[in-house]
């Protein structure tokens, strides 16, 4: 029996797909990181936030699917700017700047992870939660040799590539993105230019945030929404963000694809019940290999 | 212009400025001189809110600075050009000077001023989509200068500006601080570069442990005794009579 092309294309589309959502997760931790010196590890709270305010405004209000997206994402992000403002703020403000507040604000991140986990359980419970969207609407692509792509697939693919696009604009031709820039990169200079730098640093919070809620609507109706869905996707939006270069945007992207495609090969061809061990076996080899990242270079200039 | 009564600011409990008072009147150029650490870096920082003041006022235009933070500051037209390596590396010169006038909504008035700018350093506007990273020592001063006249200043700070920079550069730059010092906009210059300094200004202030040893009209300071021994090279000079000997 001769090896199966095919399948081979089917897998490294849905690596793709799911690739790209790991990116946009790993966009909003590079953000952080690159806007505040600080590695968020709440933000896979963040994540599943998002996928059940979709999963609420969507199923139980009845919205359309593309309104709670965005419907979503702007709570998230009203949720995550709530966060970094009341709790967050004072320790990466320590000292005068918003430089490496080191173990604190990691603890502090790990932290505020388990609160937000137990806010969704009293809020959510803690049964996986179907949700259930009508896109039957949306065209299923059909490739040759018989490989059909779900329409969530479909649609996820091209919100992504809209959202990174929309953040690619955002930074490079608005004004607000060159001062999120300007921040991102010296906070005293910016200063200087009379950025309110104290609200840059929430508008990239919140952005991030959005980002990640946004992921979580996408991949709301691939899979179920529950609460403890938030703890893999940080582990892995953490590797598509390393694989890439930490602090890099189009890093992120590229580990994020990456991380899917090589997890989706695995699950094919090794072992689909280790599935969630590849992430990170990619993870080891690129290290190994490039402790920058594969973008590493283009990471110290940030954002 | 900028009033500062006994200033007393540091870092933590580090206290460096001891009580300094200084004066910039409108219009015309004056200087502060002082070699490394003698705090006129952080006299900046407190001016533009960096820092927080410990003891004393500092008024601008009658303004109290005390409560308004950096950005605010820069508003009332008070503008600190960086030092050359804070240019920002990774953007074009022309989003530099761009973010120049952030606090700006006059958008034409803006993009003539940044014309302005241009005429006034041809070069930026050759190397305008070139990474400000790649530019050189005296483009990347010429970059800052123009990215601090882009905020419409009244009166403009300059961190150092011959830091680092060929003497022939270092002319050239003061040569077009003193033009625009023509255009109306006050100056106060920070300078290592004693002599140029005192060239270029009207008068002088020099700051030495925190507190101000010694001010004057600039004729006058150059040719102070006390200024020529430990500024102006006396110690070069006894040093040739050290070696002769």
């Amino acid at each position: 029996m001769g090896f199966d092309y095919n399948s081979l294309l089917a897998f490294i589309i849905f690596g793709v797909t799911i690739g790209v959502v790991y990116g946009i997760v790993a966009l909003g931790i590079s953000l952080i990181y690159s806007g505040l010196d600080i590695v968020h590890f709440a933000h896979g709270e963040m994540y599943m936030f998002g996928a059940f305010f979709g999963l609420v405004l969507a199923v139980d209000v009845g919205l359309p699917y593309p309104i709670a997206l965005i419907g979503a994402m702007i709570m998230t992000a009203i949720l995550g700017m709530f966060v970094e403002r009341v709790f967050y703020r004072k320790l990466t403000s320590a000292g005068g700047g918003y430089t490496v507040a080191g173990m604190g604000m990691i603890i502090c991140g790990f932290g505020m992870s388990v609160a937000l986990v137990n806010v969704a359980y009293f809020i959510w419970g803690a049964e996986a939660e179907p949700f259930a969207v009508n896109l039957d609407y949306l065209p299923r692509l059909k490739f040759s040799g018989d490989i059909e792509v779900p329409e969530s697939y479909f649609l996820t693919a091209i919100i992504s590539l809209v959202m990174m696009g929309g953040l690619h604009y955002f930074l490079r031709h608005t004004r607000a993105g060159l001062a999120v820039r300007a921040v991102a990169h010296n906070k005293d200079i910016a200063y200087l230019m009379g950025i309110n730098v104290p609200l840059m640093i929430s508008v990239i919070f919140g952005l991030s945030c959005a980002l990640a809620a946004g992921a979580g609507v996408l991949i709301g109706p691939m899979q179920s929404v529950q609460v403890e869905m938030g703890y893999l996707m940080l582990m892995k939006a953490f590797a598509a963000a390393v694989v890439g270069g930490f602090g890099s945007l189009p890093g992120a992207i590229l580990g994020g694809i990456m991380v899917g495609v090589f997890e989706n090969l695995g699950a094919a061809y090794i072992s689909p019940s280790h599935k969630d061990i590849y992430a990170f076996l990619l993870l080891i080899l690129v290290l190994m290999f490039k402790p920058s990242g594969l973008l590493g270079v283009e990471a110290k200039v940030k954002a | 212009m900028l009033q500062i009564n006994d200033v007393h600011a540091g870092y933590g409990n580090l206290k460096i400025l001891r009580g300094v008072n200084m004066q910039v009147p409108t219009g015309g150029i004056v200087t502060l001189l002082g070699g490394n650490g003698t705090g006129k870096s952080t006299l900046l920082k407190a001016i533009s809110g960096l820092i927080p003041l410990m003891e004393g006022q500092i008024t601008f235009d009658g303004a109290d600075l005390a409560k308004m933070k950096p950005h605010e500051r820069m508003r009332l037209g008070l503008v600190q050009v960086t030092q050359a390596k804070e240019a920002y590396p990774a953007m074009t010169v022309e989003e530099n000077l761009i973010l120049g006038a952030y606090t700006r909504r006059d958008r034409e008035a803006t993009l003539a001023d940044l014309q302005r700018v241009y005429e006034f350093f041809p070069v930026l506007h050759e190397r305008r989509k070139q990474m400000s990273g790649t530019l050189s020592g005296g483009e990347v001063q010429m970059l800052v200068i123009g990215r601090g006249l882009m905020a419409k200043p009244k009166m403009l700070m300059l961190d150092e500006p011959s830091a680092a920079l060929a003497p022939k550069v270092v002319l050239e730059i003061f040569a077009n601080i003193n033009r625009i010092a023509k255009t109306g906009v006050t100056m106060l210059v920070v300078e290592q570069n004693v002599r140029m300094a005192l060239i270029l200004a009207q008068y002088g202030y020099i700051i030495r442990d925190g507190v101000i040893m010694m001010e004057g009209e600039a004729k006058k300071l150059i040719s102070d005794p006390a200024v020529k021994e430990s500024f102006l090279g006396g110690s070069v000079a006894n040093t040739s009579k050290a070696l002769k000997n």
